[in-house]
């Protein structure tokens, strides 16, 4: 008597767990077919790093301050640098990220000085080997590092003129003030 | 030729066997390896073996400045990061004497509350796999996604967030995620009440989970468990409620307690309290829609880094931003314990600090760890199979018990 109704109990709990399957056949499916279609990602997503375009320059900006490999965690970032003529800052000359190691904390673009860091969007990166993860951030930059330059050294010299006129215009002022000054000892 | 040789065995050692559970096991929950004696089926001893996911965190804060070891908390109970998260920025600004902003222990707390639904549901699905329903896992997952949506569209990152800093938070909420959130909320309790429905009555369940790995209350507070392998055995304690932090005292919400001490009370236990996070949830969401025009991070340019237009305008943010890059703050002599909630339990992290701008000493202490004393206790009489629904029960995050 008591495995019959052992039996039943079973049967009902059973079923009634069946309502509540069944209830999901006449929803919308929940999963995305990737990759015929792609997820949609966050704008604030975090992935591995890229040198990102600055408009006044028409390349990254980065003055190879070394900042970000200083804070990274797991010592991703490898950067050398040089100072290029007629420039204020330097350049990097190499810019290595292991992404293997990253862990995406996203501390280097907090501290960038130059805001010149950004998330790369390609989210689903895989490979056959720890060497397809070595990125040279500097590659797609190459091509137009030369006219990059040129521009860096025409805003160089732009701001270097603009101090040189507002030194001038101050000592003027301050002539002015003095020449006004001794005329009021004088009176 | 060949000898024939007897081998004597002494019947005792016939008696008990010794049989390694782990650290493959599937249903150990990662890399867990139990020793266990066994007469027959049944347990006699329960031995856990430790250290298989050892990554010396706590000497690695040793190494890093206070910022930088803000991703290693992540990685520590990767199921609940977000708490992670708070508790060790919790335990630096206590060092460092700081007050956040409202704001910023609004968005706390509700970060608090969806790890641990976050957490409670990986616990549900995968506990409830573990026992033969696969339906209640795909579920759960379901709902884990859109958590992690959540996460992913405030912070970057979907599973090891590093979102908290020391002051404030790395960037701001925006009306889009409040409204992402608030939709989750709304369909959430649906979902939480289907898988009662599942699971509550669910014979086979029932006949896994009821009087299966029982503690007393007294032997559960010797062996120093907490959370809700604490309350389901009838005593209440949460660190919520006794020794408050973030917004916890303003919210409307009670502890979850259950008497029986068994697998039973403790899914019980973790079912009422995922209601309830839910409650704090969709309290702390209004709070911060309240507060929406305040200022999340805390208005400190030697702690938490500057706006950057601040910093190529002023001269002064410029130095601030390059000292804090450089070698990060300097924390004042001192020793602070803080302790939170995780879902796992009380996370404690106690912090001394000599005055640099790196931790002399960081000690956790993680609920998994101390949690997993319990497992002998609750496992001696029953059979192997019932470990499986123990551990379950238990929830242990290796990545937390190794640290
Ligand atoms: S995201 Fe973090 S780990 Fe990755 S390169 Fe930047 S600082 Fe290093
Ligand atoms: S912090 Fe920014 S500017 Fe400095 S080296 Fe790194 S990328 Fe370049």
């Amino acid at each position: 008597m008591e495995m019959i109704s052992d039996v039943y109990r079973g049967f009902r709990s059973l079923l009634k767990g069946m309502g509540v399957t069944i209830r999901h056949f006449f929803r919308k499916p929940v999963t995305v077919e990737y990759p015929r279609e792609r997820a949609v990602v966050s704008k604030v997503q975090r992935n591995a790093i890229v040198l990102i375009e600055k408009d006044d320059i028409g390349s990254h900006n980065c003055i190879a301050c070394l900042q970000c490999e200083k804070i990274c965690p797991s010592n991703c970032i490898s950067i050398t640098g040089s100072r290029k003529d007629g420039l204020a800052f330097k350049r990097p000359d190499t810019f290595d990220l292991n992404f293997a190691l990253c862990s995406e904390c996203g501390l280097c673009l907090d501290v960038c000085p130059t805001d010149t860091l950004g998330y790369s969007k390609q989210y689903d990166k895989a490979g056959y080997s720890r060497e397809d993860f070595f990125y040279d951030l500097l590659d797609q930059w190459k091509a137009t590092e030369e006219t990059a330059l040129g521009t860096l050294r025409e805003i160089e010299r732009k701001k270097k003129e603009e101090r040189e006129a507002r030194r001038k215009a101050d000592a003027e002022a301050k002539a002015k003030a003095k020449e006004n000054d001794d005329g009021d000892e004088k009176a | 030729m060949a000898t024939k040789r007897t081998i004597e065995m002494p019947v005792e050692s016939i008696e008990s066997m010794t049989l390694n559970m782990g650290p493959q096991h599937p249903s150990t929950h990662g890399v867990l390896r139990v020793v266990l004696h066994l007469d027959g089926e049944v347990v006699e001893r329960a031995i856990c073996h430790l250290g298989y996911l050892h990554r010396a965190k706590e000497k690695h804060a040793e190494h890093k400045t206070y910022h930088q070891f803000i991703p290693y908390t992540d990685r520590m109970d990767y199921l609940a990061p977000m708490s992670n998260n708070t508790g060790y920025v919790m335990a630096v600004e206590k060092a460092l004497g700081l007050e956040v902003t409202q704001r910023c222990v609004y968005l706390r707390t509700l970060l608090c509350e969806l790890a641990r639904i976050s957490g409670h549901l990986l616990w549900l699905g995968t506990g409830a796999l573990e026992l033969g329903a696969m339906t209640v896992f795909l579920w759960s997952f379901t709902q884990r996604e859109k958590i992690y949506d959540i996460f992913e569209w405030i912070c970057g990152a979907r599973f090891t967030v590093s979102y908290m800093r020391v002051g404030g938070m790395s960037r701001e909420d925006y009306p889009e995620w409040r409204r992402m959130v608030r939709e989750f909320l709304d369909q959430y309790m649906a979902a939480h009440r289907e898988f009662e429905t599942m699971l509550n009555g669910n014979e086979i369940f029932l006949s896994r989970v009821v009087d299966v790995g029982t503690i007393n209350g007294k032997d559960a507070l010797q062996l120093g468990l907490t959370g809700p392998a604490l309350r389901g055995s009838g005593i209440n304690y949460d660190a919520r409620k006794h020794t408050p932090y973030l917004a916890y005292e303003e919210f409307d919400w009670e502890v979850a307690v259950e008497d029986r001490g068994d697998c039973m009370a403790r899914y019980l236990v973790r079912m009422k309290e995922m209601e309830e996070s839910w409650k704090i949830a969709c309290q702390a969401l209004e709070a911060l829609e309240k507060t929406q025009n305040e200022r999340c991070n805390i208005d400190n340019p030697k702690i938490i880094f500057p706006p950057k237009e601040n910093v190529k305008r002023s001269m002064e943010d410029l130095i601030h931003h390059f000292l804090l890059a450089s070698e990060g703050f300097k924390v004042p002599p001192a020793e602070v314990y803080q302790a939170i909630e995780g879902p796992k339990g009380e996370l404690g992290f106690f912090l001394v600090s000599d005055g640099g701008p790196k931790a002399y000493r960081l000690g956790v202490r993680s609920p998994s760890f101390i949690n997993l004393q319990g497992l002998e206790k609750m496992s001696i009489g029953y059979t192997i199979s019932d470990v499986v629904a123990i551990i379950a029960s238990l929830d242990p995050v290796m990545g937390e018990v190794d640290r």
